[in-house]
Formats: structure tokens, C-alpha cells, sequence
């Protein structure tokens, strides 16, 4: 049988999507975003 | 859950839904969202337009009332067709990246500062919440669960404090769902009253913004209270919540032993793990921002070259405007007032509303107090 797959949560997904974009930002990729 | 499916708090991997379709279903309800949201400040930005080619005074309501507003007519009118619902659920998501990404506001001098003043605001809002909600519960004769949760709905963090925990508690879904629906009603009900109490009473962005994000229960409804009021009211009203939210593993391991002792729920066996369980990890998401974002103000040049210069913080911020955006239309677009006003009994309501005056009263006494001797 294969192991349940651990689901992740809401708060992690949160993280790591900001995180990614903060990465991007860091390190020029995204230079600016308007608003 | 009684009142309506997109009031469930979405999972991103549910077993069920495997794969690469799970999220392709997810893309109507975000689009959706984006155009609800960009609709709003679209209106925003065409009436400042319109009164400046005109040379006219016009007062200047925020994109946020609009795409609050434009969802509510949307939920309440046409409907939401199942294929939107899905993603429209995302909304939370949203407002989670929203806050870790404003981080990039906060330098963490501010965050000791502001949230030190807020912790110690929020541990008396909390105490006196509790208090007051299970003396309230009980003299209306409400199941003691009913009451609990409807105690952490209004004292820590609304929807997701409940969720949490109904499932420590071992609470019925039906005392969830109308706890759930009570602080829901309660906080669309707060978007319009608080701005107006905040505007009369002439508070500061700064003394309002804390007022909000101690009183109103969730943290979508509270962050849109605030950004109602204006930009900053909504970066402090995010800041005041999320000290809020950081409480909810202790209330909710408190909840947890509670009922284990009196032998109507789960053993907790390894407390530490509870909390880290429970612990909502955006705030460290928030945390960390704040740190490369402090590190980047720093005036020693390699220390300042770890973290974030300016036109990075302001990328930062504005993504952060465009997750709130999404946050915002789906407030409204959840917003189905004929499930919030019919679809819970009448005592819970009653309890949840004069629960959510008192606490507001109260929190407002706190701010205006600690804004005589603080000035904030």
C-alpha cells in the first residue's frame, strides 16, 4: 500500500508562493510591479 | 456546513481531486475574482479621473467598497455558477499571501513597537471576549460547545479559529456552521459600520486600523475594514490581526484539554506539536519579509545588501495590493446575505451580534485610552 499523501495546507501554499515572488524580486527577475 | 459551500475553507491538494485538473478547475473562480476586483478599481480610479477633468470635489471611495459591492450584487443576484465556486474559495489564499507579502511594509523596529501594543491589547480583548461570550452563551441557554466556539469565533480569528477548533473540540459541523455564519453576518455588517464610527469619531489611521483588527473577527473582513478607511488604517488593521491570529494554538490547546478533561474530546499528547500545528504559518511568512525588508533599511551597505532595496519593496507592496485585491472580490462574492440573515437560528445570532458590540465597545475604549497616553 502506498503512503496518504500529506496535504498541505493553505498556509504553507501561502508561503511558499510569497516567498517564490520575493525570490523573483530579489534577485531582479521582477523588477517592477505597477499598480 | 449549512450556509453555503463557498464559505468551506479551501484545500489546494485535496485527496480527491488529484493533479493538474484539481487546479485547472481552480482558474474560473480566480478570474472571476481578478475581474471583480479589477472592476472595483477600475471605478475607483474613473471617478478620481472624472472629477479631476471636471474640477469637482468628489469623495473618494476605495477600489475595496467597489469590488466588495460589486461581488455582494453578483452572489446575491445571478448567482454563482458551480464552475466559479471552486476558485472563488481561493480567496483566503490570497489574503494570506497578501499579509506575508506586506511584510515588506514593516521594518521588524515597527512590528516590536506596534505589535508589543497590540499584544498587550489583544490579551485583554481576549480575556474580556471570553469572558464575556460564555456568561452571554450560557444566559441564552446555548449548547456549551456552541458557545465555545462562538467564543473563539469573536475573540481570536473568526472562521479559521472556529474550524480549528471544532475539530480539537470535536464539535458538531451544524454548531460550526452557525458560528461560522453568525461571525460571518457580523463581519460583512462591521465593513459598513466601522469606517463610519472611525470617520465620526475623527481616529487616526493608526488608532483606527488597531481598532479594527482587535474587533473584527475575521481576518478578510478585518483587513477589508480597514483598507476602507485608507491604505495605512488597513497596513496597521493587518498588523493588530495577525498578533490576534498568533494566539489561536494556545486558545484553541486550551479548548482542547478543556473538553478532554471533562472527557468529550481527544487526549492532547504531545503539546508542543499541537501548537506548531495549529500555528498559522503565514506569519512567519510575514515575519521573514519584514526581516530582508529591515536588513535592506540597514545604513551599513553589506548588511543592507542581504535584504530589499526600495523599488523591491515597492514590487513587493504592490503584489501585495494585487493579492488583496482578489481577497476583496471574494468577500463579496461569498457575501450570500440570504444564508447570513435566515440560515441560523435566532439565539446564536443574538449572542454572536451583542458579543460583537460589546467587544467592539470595549476595543474602542482600549484604543481611545492607549491613544491618550500614546498618541498613535
Amino acid at each position: 500500500m502506498s503512503a496518504p499523501i500529506k496535504r498541505i495546507s493553505l498556509d504553507t501554499w501561502a508561503v511558499v508562493l510569497s516567498l517564490a515572488l520575493a525570490a523573483l524580486v530579489r534577485l531582479g527577475l521582477i523588477k517592477t510591479v505597477s499598480w | 456546513m449549512t450556509t453555503s459551500t463557498s464559505h468551506t475553507v479551501p484545500e489546494l491538494h485535496p485527496d480527491t481531486h488529484r493533479g493538474l485538473a484539481h487546479y485547472a478547475a481552480l482558474l474560473p473562480g480566480i478570474a472571476l475574482l481578478f475581474a471583480v476586483g479589477y472592476a472595483g478599481k477600475f471605478i475607483e480610479q474613473s471617478i478620481a479621473r472624472y472629477g479631476k477633468a471636471h474640477h469637482l470635489t468628489l469623495p473618494n471611495i476605495e477600489y475595496v467598497l467597489w469590488a466588495i459591492l460589486i461581488g455582494i450584487l453578483i452572489e446575491n443576484t445571478i448567482g454563482l455558477p458551480k464552475i466559479f465556486q471552486h476558485g472563488i474559495s481561493t480567496y483566503e489564499f490570497w489574503l494570506k499571501a497578501g499579509i506575508i507579502l506586506l511584510g515588506s511594509r514593516f521594518i521588524l523596529g515597527d512590528i516590536a513597537k506596534l505589535g508589543g501594543i497590540s499584544l498587550v491589547l489583544v490579551v485583554i480583548e481576549l480575556a474580556g471576549a471570553f469572558t464575556f461570550m460564555t456568561w452571554l452563551g450560557t444566559r441564552f441557554k446555548l449548547g456549551p460547545k456552541l458557545i465555545s466556539l462562538l467564543a473563539v469565533g469573536s475573540s481570536v480569528c473568526g472562521v479559521s479559529a472556529i474550524i480549528a477548533t471544532q475539530g480539537a473540540i470535536d464539535a458538531d459541523e451544524e454548531d460550526a456552521a452557525t458560528a461560522i455564519a453568525a461571525i460571518l453576518a457580523l463581519g460583512a455588517v462591521s465593513l459598513f459600520v466601522f469606517p463610519l464610527v472611525g470617520h465620526t469619531l475623527h481616529m487616526s489611521d493608526h488608532a483606527y486600523g488597531l481598532w479594527t483588527g482587535l474587533a473584527v473577527d475575521n481576518t478578510a473582513e478585518a483587513t477589508a475594514a480597514g483598507a476602507l478607511y485608507s491604505d495605512a488604517a488597513g497596513k496597521f488593521a493587518v498588523l493588530a490581526k495577525t498578533c490576534r491570529n498568533a494566539m489561536i494554538g494556545f486558545v484553541v490547546l486550551g479548548y482542547a484539554i478543556y473538553w478532554a478533561n471533562k472527557g468529550q474530546a481527544a487526549a492532547v499528547t504531545n503539546k508542543a506539536a499541537f501548537l506548531w500545528k495549529k500555528f498559522p504559518k503565514f506569519v512567519l511568512g510575514f515575519l521573514f519579509i519584514s526581516l530582508l525588508a529591515t536588513l535592506g533599511s540597514s545604513a551599513n551597505p553589506s548588511i543592507a545588501a542581504l535584504g530589499f532595496n526600495k523599488p523591491q519593496l515597492l514590487a513587493l507592496a504592490n503584489l501585495s495590493r494585487w493579492a488583496f485585491l482578489l481577497t476583496f472580490a471574494g468577500v463579496g462574492l461569498r457575501t450570500n446575505l440570504r444564508d447570513l440573515l435566515f440560515k441560523q437560528g435566532a439565539r446564536p445570532f443574538i449572542v454572536g451580534a451583542v458579543g460583537e458590540v460589546v467587544i467592539a465597545v470595549l476595543t474602542l475604549g482600549m484604543i481611545l485610552g492607549v491613544n491618550h497616553y500614546y498618541h498613535l
